[in-house]
């Protein structure tokens, strides 16, 4: 499975985009789009901010808070989007694309590799967005990049409300090392 | 607009990256580590007073003095916001308000007793103006060593505090026209003094926090439920 992670302000500007590969099942950790598919990306990531505005403020009859992981969100085509609101209306979001294979396009259903990247693959080999295991680990994933935004937004030199882009290469690794442990 | 670039930084070998001598970095801070840290008052008189002074630079008048005290503490609310909702939950299960009241409570309540160590002292909601709020403070820790001279009474150094408060409220999307601090005993001993709380408590101080009319219009699309 291949991923692209963007950071974006409550302005809609990018502040960081990282794009990985899935390390589970014998993955390398490479992600895998074509040049096409790498083009249409931030295209994808930004439409669904409509749905986000929509499903942030929760429904009617919550008590007045909302939790910050809103889950699987948006489709489009195979492409699967989660997002994290933080406190401060700043999203994160997740696109996740699977491979051919865990869709049920590739064909050959029973090869080898039909397998791979299919953490939310249960009950067959079709990619579920809302599968509590998919679920579970995207949410582990935005935990720990939430902590290490918010030593960011921390640094009294990074100017928040500008919407400053975030250059350090350590919060890199840590996204990728993130990354890495459950996706 | 400005374009993250694309894994070219990835690596800890970026030659204009400089480490501290102990090799730590932000990211390798714990952020409970401040949590019940405590500033000593004196300290933060100090600094505070320098704040003023700085704010007071070239300034045209009171109004534009508050004005410039709010900016400074805006960028503080916006950071607090994010740290204290990181902190009163589990943050796996992580919480943000999405209502004006939570927000307003979560202000009284948790960043009250985070900046101050004590919760603001009470809550209203304006009669007149349904989208005004107020918060009260009976005695405001930044105004405790300040004292006015006659020429400047109207001034309210609390409007540090105030742009705090408006920090967390544009963070969290509830966009506001202003907040803004006032002194109430004063009003109250010229207007006879009825109050008890001009008596009682000489600095005592409100924040007027006047959300805009969209913010309203959504919370009340919220509340009927959907429509």
């Amino acid at each position: 499975m291949s991923y692209t992670f963007t950071i974006l302000s409550p302005t809609d500007n990018p502040l960081f985009t990282h794009e990985f590969g899935t390390s589970r099942s014998g993955g390398d950790g490479v992600a895998r789009f074509t040049t096409s598919e790498r083009a249409l990306n931030p295209f994808i990531i930004h439409s669904a901010l409509d749905i986000v505005e929509e499903v942030q403020w929760g429904p009617s009859t919550s008590s007045g808070s909302a939790p910050m992981y809103l889950k699987h969100i948006d489709k489009y085509q195979h492409n699967y989007i989660s997002c994290w609101i933080t406190g401060a209306n700043v999203r994160f979001l997740l696109l996740t694309r699977p491979r051919d294979e865990a869709l049920g396009l590739g064909g050959g259903g029973g090869s080898r590799g039909s397998l791979a990247g299919g953490r939310g693959a249960l009950g067959g080999n079709v990619y579920n967005p809302t599968a509590p295991a998919t679920e579970e680990a995207v949410k582990n994933f935005f935990v720990d990049v939430y902590e290490a935004w918010l030593k960011t937004v921390m640094n009294p030199f990074f100017s928040v409300a500008n919407g400053d882009v975030v250059k350090s290469p350590v919060f890199r690794q840590r996204v990728a090392a993130a990354a890495k442990k459950y996706l | 607009m400005t374009t993250p670039t694309q894994s070219s930084s990835s690596g800890g070998g970026a030659p204009g990256l400089r480490y501290p001598s102990n090799k730590k970095t932000i990211y390798d801070r714990n952020l409970n580590r401040s949590k019940n840290a405590e500033l000593s008052r004196a300290a933060f008189a100090y600094l505070f007073v320098e704040m003023i002074s700085y704010a007071q630079k070239n300034v045209r008048n009171l109004v534009d003095l508050e004005k410039r005290l709010n900016e400074q503490g805006h960028p503080l609310g916006l950071r607090l916001l994010d740290l204290l909702l990181s902190r009163t939950s589990n943050p796996l299960s992580s919480i943000r308000p999405t209502r004006i009241l939570p927000l307003l409570q979560f202000i009284a309540q948790t960043l009250w007793r985070h900046l101050f160590g004590r919760p603001a002292d009470a809550l209203e909601r304006s009669e007149s103006d349904a989208g005004q709020y107020m918060l009260y403070d009976n005695e405001p820790l930044v105004n405790q060593y300040i004292s006015l001279p006659r020429e400047m009474s109207q001034l309210n150094c609390a409007a540090f505090v105030a742009g705090i408060v408006e920090g967390v409220c544009d963070g969290a999307g509830f966009a506001t026209e202003s907040v803004t601090a006032h002194s109430v005993g004063e009003q109250q001993a010229e207007g006879g003094g009825t109050g008890g709380g001009g008596g009682m408590w000489p600095g005592k101080t409100v924040f007027l926090i006047q959300f805009k009319p969209e913010v309203l219009e959504r919370e009340e699309i919220l509340g009927r439920g959907g429509g």
